[in-house]
């Protein structure tokens, strides 16, 4: 009876449990106090936090529980990250819930976008430069693009045994926006530079809604045809959204289909996480690389906005460089509440949406180009 | 391997400039593409407007040309036939001969656009100018 009982405690997790499992648990806490308490990006954060606490409980392995054992449920879940399926599905959700007529009133706020992704050949370097591969260096870069999504997809072809902790980095910085950004825009712009206002933009018709998914869609896939997985769906979901006949297949992707994809996205990578597999000085590389491709992408768009001002007659409020990166909305918000900070009747909002959109479309164009490099 | 040499040896540089520059000239593209849309659409949306006044226009300069004068070219037979409908009129001349007297023939005869029709002649060589006034029937170029 004894033996018995001694052979249950030790397939217990209390018995099996080892110290990395245990600063695991920790951490998938954090998340979940981050996501439920501080409210930072709860979405993503709550599912990844359990996640977390699931993926490090201590199990016997070689029973298919684990989600790195195959056959196991887990490990069928888990397929959706490692083909790529999840992350294009969160687009499809995404374009279906993006409103782009800030960025068609005012299309120049589109080299904001563009120039926020210098963050990404900027880490390129840095990677490489630490001693990772390329295609490992290729995937830490795409941290930089501020798209979790994104990043994921672009791990899942070049570098697969990255995806936990580039995943868990790309999302961390994602909810540290409010921590992560002020800092950098305060420090790269003066006082009058934030005071200046923004003009309204024009009235956007709806055709020139309709008539933009289909235009962006081929003009940047046409370039970087790598990028199809995320821009043919994020502008097909767009593309439902505006054209005004479908309105219910634009509702269930913009909330049925994204809430699914984001649930198991989040859960599975924070699954991924398992502590002998991830805690290893690689993860911490990463998510060092990862706050400064951050930093640099945030820094580049704002720079990039004060050069811009060198030549507009009209000038733009540099903050708004600041939400090039893709995080939807929260760059955008951060944009609009810095400035906020100093004039109370500035509004930024709409104007941080166009860059945040055009990030968007940036980063996917930049997973795509490095991709394509490795082909 | 660590450091530049990392970066140097993978070809990251680049990567890093080619990667940059892709993606800055798409959004350039696409920026500048969408900045026109609207303009094209509301060209497209004036296009009937557009063709009455085109249509308009059209109309007024076809009015316009109605009522100017205008000097019409008289329709002359092609050269082969003016040749042979001369020929008999200058076989009953003495050659050299003057252009008067041919003129004066045709007159008789009543033929169509007569000074126009030996002007042709003399263009194309038919009648050959003597240089004293008086001129003579090429009869090779006339077959």
């Amino acid at each position: 009876m004894f033996d018995l009982f001694y052979q249950f405690l030790s397939n217990t997790g209390y018995f099996l449990a080892d110290y990395r499992q245990i600063i695991m648990v920790f951490v998938g806490c954090i998340f979940l106090y981050l996501g439920t308490a501080k409210k930072y990006e709860p979405l993503l954060l709550v599912p990844i936090g359990f996640g977390i606490l699931v993926g490090n409980v201590p199990f016997f392995k070689g029973f298919g529980i684990g989600i790195y054992e195959s056959n196991s449920v887990l490990h069928y879940l888990y397929f959706g990250v490692t083909t790529g399926v999840y992350p294009s599905i969160v687009f499809l959700g995404l374009g279906a819930m993006t409103d782009f007529s800030s960025l068609l009133a005012q299309p120049k706020l589109m080299l904001l976008g563009a120039a926020a992704q210098m963050g990404i050949y900027f880490t390129l370097l840095g990677a490489l430069f630490f001693g990772f591969l390329p295609k490992e260096a290729a995937s830490i870069a795409i941290i930089g693009g501020a798209d979790g999504p994104t990043s994921i997809f672009l791990t899942a072809k070049l570098a697969p045994h990255l995806i936990g902790p580039i995943a868990i980095a790309a999302y961390s910085y994602m909810a540290l926006i409010p921590v992560i950004q002020p800092p950098i825009m305060r420090l790269l712009t003066t006082r009058q530079e934030r005071l200046i206002r923004m003009p309204a933009g024009r009235e956007v018709s709806r055709q020139e809604l309709i008539i933009f998914p289909v235009v962006a869609v081929l003009l940047c896939c046409f370039l970087a045809p790598t990028a199809l997985p995320l821009l043919g769906m994020l502008f097909l979901g767009n593309f439902l959204k505006e054209c005004g006949v479908v309105n219910r297949l634009a509702n269930t992707a913009q909330s049925a289909i994204i809430d699914t994809a984001t649930i198991f996205l989040g859960f599975t990578v924070g699954c991924s996480t398992q502590g002998d597999v991830f805690l290893t000085p690689k993860s911490l590389g990463i998510f060092f690389l990862g706050s400064v491709a951050f930093s640099i992408a945030t820094a580049s768009g704002v720079i990039f906005g004060k050069i811009m001002n060198l030549f507009l007659k009209e000038k733009i409020n540099p903050l708004l460089g600041a939400a090039g990166v893709s995080a939807v909305p929260g760059s955008a918000r951060e944009v609009h509440l810095t400035g906020l900070k100093e004039d109370p009747t500035n509004f930024l909002l709409m104007h941080g949406m166009a860059c945040n959109s055009s990030g968007v479309i940036g980063s996917a164009i930049c997973a795509g180009i490095l991709w394509s490099f490795f082909i | 391997m660590f450091g530049f040499e990392n970066i140097s040896a993978n070809n990251g540089w680049a990567m890093a400039v080619v990667g940059a520059s892709i993606v800055f000239l798409g959004l350039v593209i696409l920026s500048f593409v969408i900045s026109q849309v609207h303009k094209i659409l509301k060209l497209w949306e004036q296009r009937d407007e557009f063709f009455n006044r085109y249509k308009k226009q059209a109309k007024i300069e076809e009015t316009k040309t109605v009522k100017a004068p205008v000097s019409r070219q008289p329709r002359l037979p092609s050269a082969k036939e003016l040749t042979s409908i001369y020929r008999p009129l200058v076989e009953q001349l003495k050659q050299p001969f003057e252009l008067i007297q041919l003129f004066e023939i045709s007159n008789k005869m009543d033929l169509a656009h007569p000074h126009l029709s030996i002007k042709y002649l003399q263009e194309a060589g038919v009648l050959i100018p003597q240089g004293d006034g008086t001129f003579t029937w090429d009869k090779q170029k006339a077959n």
